[in-house]
């Protein structure tokens, strides 16, 4: 009874109502329109593989988690050093942003055969592919955030002799921690993605492997249950993200 | 200016025309300065770098070859390169039109009607999250090996985020501009025409500059699955023939292609919502 | 001479000529109904056509809560009505009725200056054409001959809050309602911004209803000035002002003003006592 109560509260009713709808109409339009198996198959059908499966995609989803995730940090902690940097050394800025923002033109996924390339079809180049995915995004965002702080606040440091290193850290860094966040908001799910394809081009392991593999086999429900369980895997590293977002970010 | 008479005036102004007093640097320094500074400069040295550093470190051509090599392979292979170009442009752009209308008619349905919003959106919302791209294979099963498959990639991916920012930036509206219209007697359409769109444009426009990067993205994984022109193919061709400079080649052409659609959506943001950096 | 009673607004002028507007009884509660929040308590109030009446009262005394209802916003709770020449007005029928500019001046940064002043005009039906000749019509009356084509960044408050009172001018209804629209302005402005408000007010002989927090603008302004209490707010007392109109601005130092405002600050003061008690201090 409290759970139901928690669910209400949450809003969680209209959605659970949404998704029973949906579950409904799914099943409805395969028994209408006599769609076949390969096409859409029955959620039973799904579940019945989900969990025989259960075993080998939880394996892959974990590769492809430690890919993400390792790529994240790699990405996050480059992009933020880096834009320090360019916020110390001004002319490093000039120099360096066009050239960012010209590799960055390039969409993403056309980097990976690149990367197999160099990095093999390991998790090497799944960690460099990602890395460099986040890191942009943490770079504009933490150059954006890191010029907020108010000259006036500049000045007034300078003006107890503080030197560019230490206004960095003690006036800059802090006040750029929400644009920070924001793109280590956006990044996250996106490292997810840039992993999964990545595999489906090359890898020994990992959910995109799994999805490729299945594609080449033309066995089209195991192609279903590696979208599902990869995106189940990003909903629920999603809503783990917002559950610390909300923990950590409770002063805000 | 005001300090000199009107005499004085007059003849620093003739003098001016005349060139003989100088007012400041000429206008071939300040456009030579300009071009200095600008991106464009800035690429150029770097690929001047870039063929410089390839030969001074004796760089091997399967690891990174010089400009000069791509630039050479792109011409002998232009027809290709100009083809498949086109046809990866062609599925972009009608998978994000497609896929933007939907999404500004869905934002502003969820935008106007609760019921919708509260049980529907939060689903929307999860799915961003999903990797949408990995439903390629899908998409190609169901669609075959079609154009309409790309570009249902490419609506697929541009839907979630122009639905989710036109919410957003209808839900922004300053409630006491929605008071005032309504003092004069505004209702519904008038609101919406006069008040919530043309206020929510600017958050509209961002979701477009995302949607539009991630309609490129899923027109090449999309031709992953299966085509038989595209830059999607060429740089998969590039990769099971291990040619490194043809590689570039492509990624060279999908940046220019980004750039110039993103190009595009800020050039349209300046046009419409010009107003929003003074507001 | 003033009457100090919460409720009877009466004076021998009032009652003779007809009533703009009227307030009966009106209250309004926000929150939950066992212990709610009174914003408005018992306001009677009544505005004879063609005056200019000037509201005072401390912060959060609920004045912008009474515009709202004014205006049609929110609707009064059901204890009391408001009367539009003398007809009651269900909820919501105000809407449209009233031209109200409130505090800000909640000008669209998409649209010129000129386009802006006939934003209400769109909103009734007149086509765009008509609207905007009869808008640059009223440009050189309100100083801002020139600008018609600008847009609300490029001008300074001043001007922008003319553009907002040209707006409120252009919305041909009897009843002005203006909520402190000269308050973020400086003195020298705010007291040009007066004078020229007179002049408009005199030639054009709407009823206007005038809040301000500013005493010395209440009292210049205003045929006549209605003070009202702290949260829950309701109308203390009401003064009419016999100086002589067209309002010179010395008429500020002259003594039968000083006169009127010693009377209406020591009911504010009486006021201000109570809500800083309330508070503890």
């Amino acid at each position: 009874m409290v759970a139901f109560r928690k669910l209400t509260k949450a809003g969680a009713v209209p959605v659970l109502i949404t998704l029973l709808i949906f579950v409904a109409a799914w099943e409805g339009a395969i028994a209408l329109f006599h769609i076949p198996d390969f096409v859409l198959p029955h959620l039973a059908q799904i579940a019945v593989r989900l969990s025989s499966d259960s075993h080998l995609l939880a394996d892959a989803l974990a590769a492809t988690l430690s890919e993400s995730l390792g790529g994240f940090v790699i990405g996050a902690v480059l992009g933020l050093a880096i834009a320090s940097l360019m916020v110390l050394i001004v002319p490093l800025e000039r120099s360096l942003l066009p050239v960012a923002v010209a590799i960055n033109s390039v969409p993403i996924v056309a980097y990976v055969p690149v990367t197999l390339v160099w990095f093999g079809i390991g998790p090497a180049s799944k960690l460099a592919l990602v890395a460099l995915s986040t890191g942009f995004v943490v770079l504009i965002n933490a150059l954006h955030g890191l010029k907020q702080a108010e000259t006036g606040a500049i000045d007034l440091m300078r003006s107890f002799g503080a030197s560019r290193l230490s206004i960095l850290r003690r006036l800059q860094l802090p006040a750029a921690m929400p644009s920070v966040v924001n793109g280590l908001r956006v990044a996250i799910p996106r490292s997810m993605i840039v992993a999964i394809v990545s595999e489906m081009l090359g890898a020994y392991r990992g959910i995109g492997r799994i999805i490729f593999e299945s594609t080449q086999q033309v066995d089209n429900l195991g192609v279903w249950v590696a979208v599902l369980s990869a995106s189940l895997a990003s909903v629920l590293l999603y809503t783990a993200l917002v559950w610390i977002d909300r923990k950590l970010v409770w002063w805000n | 200016m005001s300090a000199l008479s009107d005499r004085a005036q007059k003849a620093l102004l003739a003098g001016l025309r005349s060139g003989a007093v100088a007012a400041g640097p000429s206008w071939q320094r300040r456009l030579l300065t300009g071009f200095l500074r600008s991106p464009l400069a800035s690429m150029i040295a770097l690929a001047l770098l870039w063929e410089f550093a390839t030969i001074a470190f004796a760089v091997p051509r399967r690891a990174l070859p010089p400009p000069s090599a791509v630039f050479a392979d792109a011409w002998t292979v232009r027809a290709d390169l100009l083809a498949s170009f086109g046809r990866t442009l062609l599925e972009t752009l009608l998978g994000f039109v497609a896929g933007s209308l939907l999404g500004c008619l869905s934002g502003i349905t969820f935008a106007y009607v609760r019921t919708l919003e509260r049980s529907v959106f939060p689903l929307f919302v999860i799915s961003q999250s999903m990797p949408v791209v990995a439903f390629g294979a899908l998409v190609v099963i169901w669609f075959g090996n079609t154009l309409l498959a790309k570009v249902v990639m490419a609506l697929f991916l541009s839907f979630l985020p122009v639905t989710v920012n036109t919410l957003r930036g209808l839900k922004g509206v300053d409630p006491q501009r929605i008071g005032l219209m309504r003092s004069f007697g505004a209702r519904g359409f008038t609101l919406f025409a006069k008040l919530a769109w043309p206020w929510a444009l600017p958050q509209v426009m961002v979701g477009l500059k995302v949607a539009i990067s991630l309609s490129l993205i899923g027109s090449i994984v999309g031709e992953w699955f299966g085509e038989t022109v595209g830059l999607g193919v060429m740089l998969l061709q590039a990769m099971y023939t291990e040619d490194m400079t043809r590689l570039w080649t492509v990624i060279v052409a999908c940046g220019l292609m980004g750039s110039a659609l993103y190009g595009l959506i800020s050039l349209i943001e300046r046009r419409l919502v010009w107003w929003r950096s003074a507001s | 001479m003033p009457t100090t009673t919460a409720g009877a607004p009466l004076s021998i002028q009032s009652t003779t000529a007809p009533a703009q507007l009227e307030l009966v009884n009106v209250w309004k509660r926000f929150g939950d109904p066992a212990a709610p929040t009174i914003a408005v308590r018992e306001v009677d109030l009544r505005i004879p056509k063609g005056e200019f009446v000037t509201l005072v009262g401390p912060s959060g005394c609920g004045k912008s809560t009474l515009f709202n209802m004014i205006a049609g916003l929110i609707a009064p709770d059901n204890d009391g009505s408001i009367l539009l020449d003398n007809v009651p007005q269900p909820d919501g029928k105000l809407l449209g009725k009233v031209s109200f500019m409130p505090q800000r001046d909640l000008l669209f940064p998409w649209r010129t200056v000129l386009d802006n002043a006939i934003i209400a005009l769109e909103v009734e039906g007149v086509p765009r054409r008509e609207a905007r000749k009869r808008a640059e019509a009223m440009f050189p009356e309100f100083g801002l001959k020139g600008f018609e084509y600008h847009y609300p960044q490029q001008l300074s408050g001043g001007m922008r809050q003319r553009v907002a009172l040209m707006r409120t001018f252009l919305f041909e209804r009897d009843l002005l309602l203006l909520d402190e629209p000269f308050g973020a302005l400086d003195a020298l402005t705010r007291a040009k911004m007066q004078s020229w408000l007179l002049d408009i007010w005199a030639r054009r002989k709407r009823t206007v209803l005038f809040i301000t927090h500013d005493i010395d603008e209440a009292i210049f302004l205003g045929d006549r000035v209605l003070v009202m209490t702290s949260r829950p707010g309701t109308i203390k007392c009401e003064e009419i002002i016999d100086l002589p109109r067209p309002r010179d601005p010395a008429l500020v130092t002259s003594a039968q003003f000083t006169t009127i405002k010693r009377r209406l600050l020591d009911v504010i003061e009486e006021e201000s006592m109570k809500s800083f008690a309330s508070e503890g201090l």
